[in-house]
């Protein structure tokens, strides 16, 4: 079950990829994938190219997919392990979500951070007080870690 | 690399030690005490047992697991961690005893523990992994069972020097393993469960099940041995800090166990009863993929409450971990259920027919005494004949429309000819509302139906109506019992009619007879009735006869009530023993007086004693009223049962 569906949703995102995301296994375990996502346009991670690691649970979509940043990212709701604070992959999964609406869902934190529900509050913080702090710490961080 | 000059340094300087206490002293057995005095080489020594510990499992893990995967070796670095710092935690607490041998029996715990991580992890992984060698299974097989050999050796150990030298770090020890065996055992049951799966080419939908009961009775014991350690260890030593956390997770997974299985079993049981399956046409119309497994549905389909349709092997895998739809996260237990029954005052949903337009039909009713004997087809009234015999094809027995109410009047009147006829065809359409009981007749219980849904199930849409499916058998059966038991009623109020028109020609009683040719219709029946009649010692074949030309009272309400008073009188006055035993004992009475046509009639056929039942009814109003109150008692009791039988299969 699980493996018919990952293959499905590979299928799916070799044919009609997201925006600025892409993704796909590492080596042949289909469990274990990679991603990439580039810092939207709008936001100050543009032009920076971010790597997560996915892995799926063996009894997927049942359960969320475990993803989480490998390159460092100066943002409210992502730690420095790159643990990820999405509804999305923890209560509030859904069979109906697949990777692709994950990583866009990201991709959508990255532009609107959600400090009222920080990982890192003191990133919340300044998110909050001085956004134009934050903006150049960001980027800051996007040219030294994902450029 | 970094290992190996580790190693290749601890036995270098192993190595040193051991040459520079031989040239010391020479000799062997003062070499061994000069290295036991002196810190540093028993230090050394010390390292060079570690680093053959850690050989010794690097091989372990060769032969049982082969290479490691990334996120095995993740798992066993974090779980590594969490075990160190609680055994440093427990150590506190043991520093009494602490001595080499304690810290070798911690290695040997630790060490034992991380390979059953390591297994779980391996087993857990056949799930995803395409191709399951043979290699695989032996060595799982191996390992588990290799595993669970020295677990119970070691709690048995525990225990016996627990008891035999009194409590003691062993304590610790007993309990651990006896954790790590339901672990064993929990990984062995899993995978037990995934080899089946494995041998099937197509899923195997109720291993999920199996895995939650597994997961709820293995959490219990592990539980209860934590509550059961808690407890000694606070009797014994102190509060064992170092299991805390072990202790907190696993009541956590035991009260998530006990919620899964509790709100899946819910979820499912609502799936199996209230969602209707989705039609081909739905299923047809727009998107048929099943959002979870992304495949193509074709059968095995049910719809939400929600209206989004999914695979029921999917939604069930679903429904085990959460109760939501996936597509809306409506919360589905919380979502009223569809109504599953009518309330109990549906006759008056039944949609009258235009009065005049169904003329009154008298039916021949399969369960009706003489059917063969009923020679007027629609001529009370003198209304134009109808030749479908009852046209009113009900699923519900109980519920009435007025056309077979009409049906019913007209039957009455032309069967026993001694009613009072008051209605007749078009004032039986209009006067009388369907169904409705004389007040008196309220407190019988089956006067109140069971829940009965509308009569052509219009005012219902088509998930009502898949919703009632579920009940719908046990209603038909409480309904046909319901039937019988109107049925022995019926037929007892025909034995005191017969009687009491037999008694009422015997004291010449003579009624107005109408110009009609109505009435008599009814006779020709009753003297074919009273032939037939063994037991009845008051009727004779000569006083039938001589009823058949009896004058009927048709005329007047007036008329009908004076027979209606004068023959309950003589009815209860003159009825005999057989009677009232009969009504209350439906075989004896249709012994007595041979109407048991009925009996292989209605279960087999219930649509038409279902049409029967409710010009039954009809008749039965009338002739209920002459029963005596003893027989209304006895009824009363019997159908009371009936309904409480009927209640309880509605709930």
């Amino acid at each position: 079950m699980a493996l018919k569906r990952i293959n499905k949703e590979l299928q799916d995102m070799s044919k009609d990829p997201p925006a600025g995301c892409s993704a796909g296994p590492v080596g042949d375990d289909l469990f274990h994938w990679q991603a990439t996502i580039m810092g939207p346009p709008d936001s100050p991670y543009q032009g920076g190219v971010f790597f997560l690691t996915i892995h799926f649970p063996t009894d997927y979509p049942f359960k969320p997919p475990k993803v989480s940043f490998t390159t460092r990212i100066y943002h409210p709701n992502i730690n420095s392990n790159g643990s990820i604070c999405l509804d999305i992959l923890r209560s509030q999964w859904s069979p109906a979500l697949t990777i692709s609406k994950v990583l866009l869902s990201i991709c959508s934190l990255l532009t609107d951070p959600n400090p009222e529900d920080p990982l890192v509050p003191e990133i919340a913080r300044l998110y909050k007080t001085d956004r134009d702090k934050y903006a150049r710490l960001a980027r800051d961080w996007t040219q030294k870690y994902a450029m | 690399m970094k290992y190996l000059l580790v190693t290749t340094g601890s036995i270098l300087l192993t190595a040193s030690v051991l040459v520079n206490a031989y040239y010391q002293k020479k000799q062997f057995y003062p070499s061994v005490v000069y290295i036991t005095r002196s810190s540093p080489s028993m230090a050394v020594l010390y390292i060079q047992a570690f680093v053959f510990v850690v050989l010794f499992g690097k091989m372990m893990r060769k032969i049982f697991f082969g290479q490691l995967r990334a996120a095995e070796m993740e798992h066993l670095i974090e779980r590594s961690w969490y075990a160190v710092t609680e055994t440093c935690l427990a150590f506190t607490v043991f520093r009494d005893d602490f001595s080499p041998k304690f810290v070798a029996l911690f290695t040997v715990l630790l060490f034992l523990k991380s390979f059953h991580w390591l297994a779980e992890d391996r087993v857990d992984y056949m799930e995803r992994s395409p191709v399951i060698t043979f290699l695989f299974h032996l060595r799982a097989v191996a390992l588990l069972i290799s595993l669970g050999l020295f677990d119970a050796y070691f709690v048995h150990h525990a225990y016996y020097s627990t008891i035999l030298k009194g409590p003691s770090v062993q304590l610790v020890f007993g309990f651990e393993y006896a954790i790590l065996l339901t672990v064993v055992v929990h990984t062995f049951v899993k995978y037990v469960l995934h080899t089946i799966d494995l041998q099937n080419e197509n899923p195997w939908e109720s291993k999920t099940v199996y895995l939650l009961y597994t997961e709820l009775l293995l959490s219990f014991i592990k539980m209860v041995l934590y509550m059961l350690f808690l407890f000694v260890m606070i009797k014994v030593h102190t509060f064992p800090l170092f299991a805390i956390r072990a202790m907190y997770l696993t009541l956590r997974t035991f009260k998530k166990a006990l919620n899964d299985v509790i709100m899946s079993r819910r979820a499912i049981r609502n799936m199996n009863t209230l969602y209707p399956d989705a039609t081909p046409e739905e299923l047809a119309s727009g998107d048929n993929v099943c959002i979870i497994c992304r495949e193509e549905m074709v059968s095995g389909c049910k719809k939400l409450p929600c209206n989004h349709i999914f695979h029921t092997s999917c939604l069930r895998s679903w429904f085990q971990r959460q109760q939501t739809c996936p597509t809306c996260r409506m919360d589905i237990l919380r979502q009223p259920t569809a109504p599953t029954r009518q309330p109990a005052t549906v006759p008056q949903a039944n949609i009258p027919p235009p009065a005049g337009v169904q003329p009154p039909i008298p039916p021949v009713f399969p369960g009706f005494p003489f059917p063969a004997a009923w020679p007027h087809d629609g001529q009370p009234g003198g209304q134009p004949p109808q030749p479908g015999i009852p046209t009113v094809v009900m699923t519900s027995g109980t519920s009435t429309s007025p056309q077979s109410s009409t049906a019913g009047v007209s039957s009455t009147s032309g069967a026993a000819g001694t009613m009072p006829s008051s209605q007749t065809s078009a004032a039986g359409t209009a006067s009388v509302p369907p169904f409705m009981m004389p007040p008196f007749f309220m407190p019988m219980p089956f006067m109140v139906p069971p829940p009965v849904p509308d009569a052509n199930f219009s005012g219902m849409t088509e998930e009502e109506l898949k919703a009632m499916e579920g009940q719908e058998r046990q209603n038909l059966e409480a309904r046909l019992q319901c039937l019988r038991n109107i049925h022995t009623l019926l037929d007892a109020a025909m034995v005191q009619i017969q009687q009491y028109t037999t008694v009422v020609q015997n004291l010449g009683v003579q009624f107005p007879s109408p110009s009609s040719a109505t009435g008599n219709a009814g006779y020709v029946p009753s003297e074919s009735n009273a032939k037939t009649d063994t037991t009845d010692s008051v009727r004779s074949p000569r006083t039938a006869a001589t009823a058949e030309g009896a004058p009927m009272p048709q005329k007047t309400s007036a008329g009908a009530a004076e027979s209606s008073s004068s023959g309950k009188d003589m009815s209860s006055s003159l009825s005999t023993s057989s009677t009232l035993s009969s009504t209350s004992d439906m075989p004896d009475l249709e012994g007595a007086v041979g109407y048991s046509s009925s009996k292989s009639d209605i279960p087999a056929d219930h649509v038409n004693s279902q049409a029967d039942s409710s010009s039954m009814n009809e008749i039965r109003r009338r002739r209920l009223q002459k029963f005596s109150s003893e027989n209304l008692q006895a009824l009363s009791e019997k159908d009371s049962s009936v309904k409480s039988d009927e209640r309880v299969d509605l709930n």
